[in-house]
């Protein structure tokens, strides 16, 4: 978790917003409601819009191309948003706001309302790893020993085998998770292969060791479980995403 | 050649016709891959190329400043040369059965009329009938100028053989200056379409509320035909705010008056004049239609106030006068799936 500085409150208007490029390349948007400061990334998840040109009331954001809209508390999708907003925890301290980068595991839907303890330890056994661009993650056929997320880049997935390859066409972004076959009884191998489109960053846990740890809490393990059945029914269908 | 995009939810496939670009081609299989204007401005059809070779047709297209890396371009200017894999970081679906999925039409241009000192009337004859939705748009070709533009249909029927539009003249525009710049009746031209989601029909079955500024008005008067058609403001209220400068720049008042006069009272014109009062003249000689000084969002948000229940709203012209009248609905708290609009000028 590291923590960035961002602008003073005093430079955001009330129930008022305002974009910001900080530190690492991170482009946030800081948002007054109340008493209370959100930052969400800056741009629309649907075109890449900066979403400071948007139209906000103090509860309701709005991207002016296409109308996606969000609720400024939670950053959860309204109206015809597709998907929601990337959010960061913010601090205020003596009228200067930070933003919280947290780690991608955090971010995860799949991990979404797992209790903290359990998140803990699964930082804990979480392999941060940089791959270059092109490189190969895994291949058809290889052991399904870890379960990925990815905290920066693009990964692409290639079914079928030698020149029967197609690309699935899914192109995930921070805090997706993939590999999930590793959670999985009786799939010892891939059926698919993962490579980096860019260059990528990217959480590793042993599926082994990830399983071990939701059955000492199960409440956890079994959000999760549901979750990913979810997953693969919408790989099955087609429809990643919502 | 094999077009492969790779899109947030899946994977579309589909040929690239020979000389068509990578969007066209999509569109004209029933892919609905992102775009707006669909003639190189607006930039919403960005993709980025995996593999394969493309050439593009307007390297100084001014949608590409929202461009961010090499890799990126415009799928409405690109061809593909070979086999292409591409990326579109959008939700793409196929479109829904009953949808009028674009295609290419040749046609020639029956009549160019003056309505005011820089709009014009123009009519297109089709060689074969198109079927479109009211407040669609398509793109047309002319001989010796490069590229699309898009212009709104005026006019609304099924198996429609003559398109009508609304053109204005802008200097430096390419497609506009030709048109104005000559006897262009009898020219052959090709049109694209038809495009665009700010549609309406008649289970809609809401109240409508159009704002438009200057040649915006076109897609309105094909919804308003539409309705009118069908009888729709027996049943619901139908409110038009029409912006222009002054009295010289406004056109189609007499179109209102009998739109006005066959729907009856439930359909309500006003004129908004955004540099003068409106004169004693234009009064007495439109008496079905109002008129108000003011910037046309403001004229509408003052006539609507607590009258929004159950409005579906569609707004055209200038990209500002868009973006303000939608701030002012959204402040009035119209839900965002009744409010359409398509920037594609």
């Amino acid at each position: 978790m590291s923590k960035v500085h961002v602008c003073k409150t005093s430079d955001i208007p009330s129930e008022g917003m305002k974009t910001y490029d900080v530190a690492g390349g991170l482009k946030v948007l800081i948002a007054n409601a109340g008493e209370s400061y959100y930052a969400y990334q800056a741009t629309c998840p649907h075109q890449d819009v900066c979403l400071g040109e948007g139209f906000y009331d103090g509860s309701l954001l709005t991207c002016h191309q296409h109308l996606w809209q969000w609720d400024i508390t939670t950053g959860e999708a309204r109206g015809l948003a597709e998907a929601p907003l990337e959010s960061y925890e913010v601090k205020v301290e003596e009228g200067e706001i930070f933003v919280l980068r947290a780690s991608a595991l955090k971010v995860a839907d799949l991990f979404a309302g797992v209790s903290d303890e359990t998140l803990e330890r699964l930082n804990k056994i979480a392999r941060r790893e940089e791959r270059n661009s092109g490189s190969t993650l895994y291949d058809i056929g290889d052991p399904t020993d870890d379960l990925y997320i990815l905290e920066s880049g693009r990964v692409e997935f290639q079914i079928g085998r030698d020149d029967r390859t197609s690309a699935a066409g899914f192109v995930l972004v921070k805090g997706e998770v993939f590999g999930w076959a590793a959670l999985l009884d009786q799939q010892p191998q891939r059926i698919a292969k993962a490579v980096c489109l860019e260059d990528s960053a990217m959480l590793r846990l042993s599926g082994e060791q990830t399983l071990q740890i939701l059955e000492s809490d199960p409440a956890s393990g079994y959000l999760i479980m549901r979750k990913l059945s979810g997953l693969i029914t919408r790989h099955m269908t087609g429809r990643v995403g919502k | 050649m094999k077009i492969q995009v790779n899109a947030r939810n899946r994977a579309h496939y589909f040929d690239n016709e020979t000389g068509q670009t990578i969007l066209y081609s999509g569109l004209r299989q029933a892919v609905e891959l992102p775009y707006e204007c669909g003639s190189g401005t607006c930039g919403t059809c960005k993709a980025r190329l995996i593999s394969g070779d493309i050439a593009d047709g307007w390297p100084e297209a001014p949608g590409r400043k929202y461009l961010k890396t090499p890799d990126e371009f415009l799928m409405c200017q690109c061809i593909a040369k070979s086999d292409v894999v591409i990326e579109v970081a959008a939700f793409v679906q196929t479109m829904e059965a009953g949808t009028c999925t674009p295609a290419f039409l040749g046609g020639h241009i029956k009549s160019v009329k003056a309505l005011t000192h820089d709009i014009a009337f123009l009519e297109v004859e089709l060689r074969e009938p198109l079927e479109f939705d009211a407040g669609q748009f398509v793109l047309i070709k002319v001989p010796g100028v490069p590229g699309f533009r898009g212009w709104s249909m005026v006019n609304y029927q099924r198996h429609c053989n003559t398109l009508e539009f609304v053109v204005k003249k802008k200097p430096g525009g390419g497609i506009s200056e030709w048109l104005f710049g000559g006897d262009r009746e009898g020219n052959e031209v090709e049109v694209f379409g038809p495009l665009g989601r700010a549609t309406f029909y008649p289970s809609v079955a809401k109240n409508i509320l159009c704002i438009a500024g200057g040649s915006g008005i076109a897609g309105m008067m094909s919804i308003l035909a539409r309705a009118a058609h069908d009888g729709y403001f027996t049943q619901y209220n139908g409110d038009v705010f029409f912006g222009v400068r002054s009295m010289r720049d406004a056109f189609f008042l007499k179109e209102f008056t009998s739109l006005r006069e066959q729907c009856g009272k439930k359909l309500n014109v006003t004129v908004a004049l955004s540099e003068e009062e409106a004169p004693a003249s234009a009064v007495a000689d439109y008496p079905q239609l109002a008129f108000e000084k003011g910037f046309v969002h403001e004229v509408a948000g003052r006539h609507m106030q607590s009258r929004y229940q159950n409005v579906r709203a569609y707004l055209a012209g200038p990209s500002p006068a868009v973006d303000a009248s939608i701030r002012m609905l959204l402040q009035a708290k119209l839900t965002t799936d009744n409010i359409r609009y398509d920037k594609f000028s």
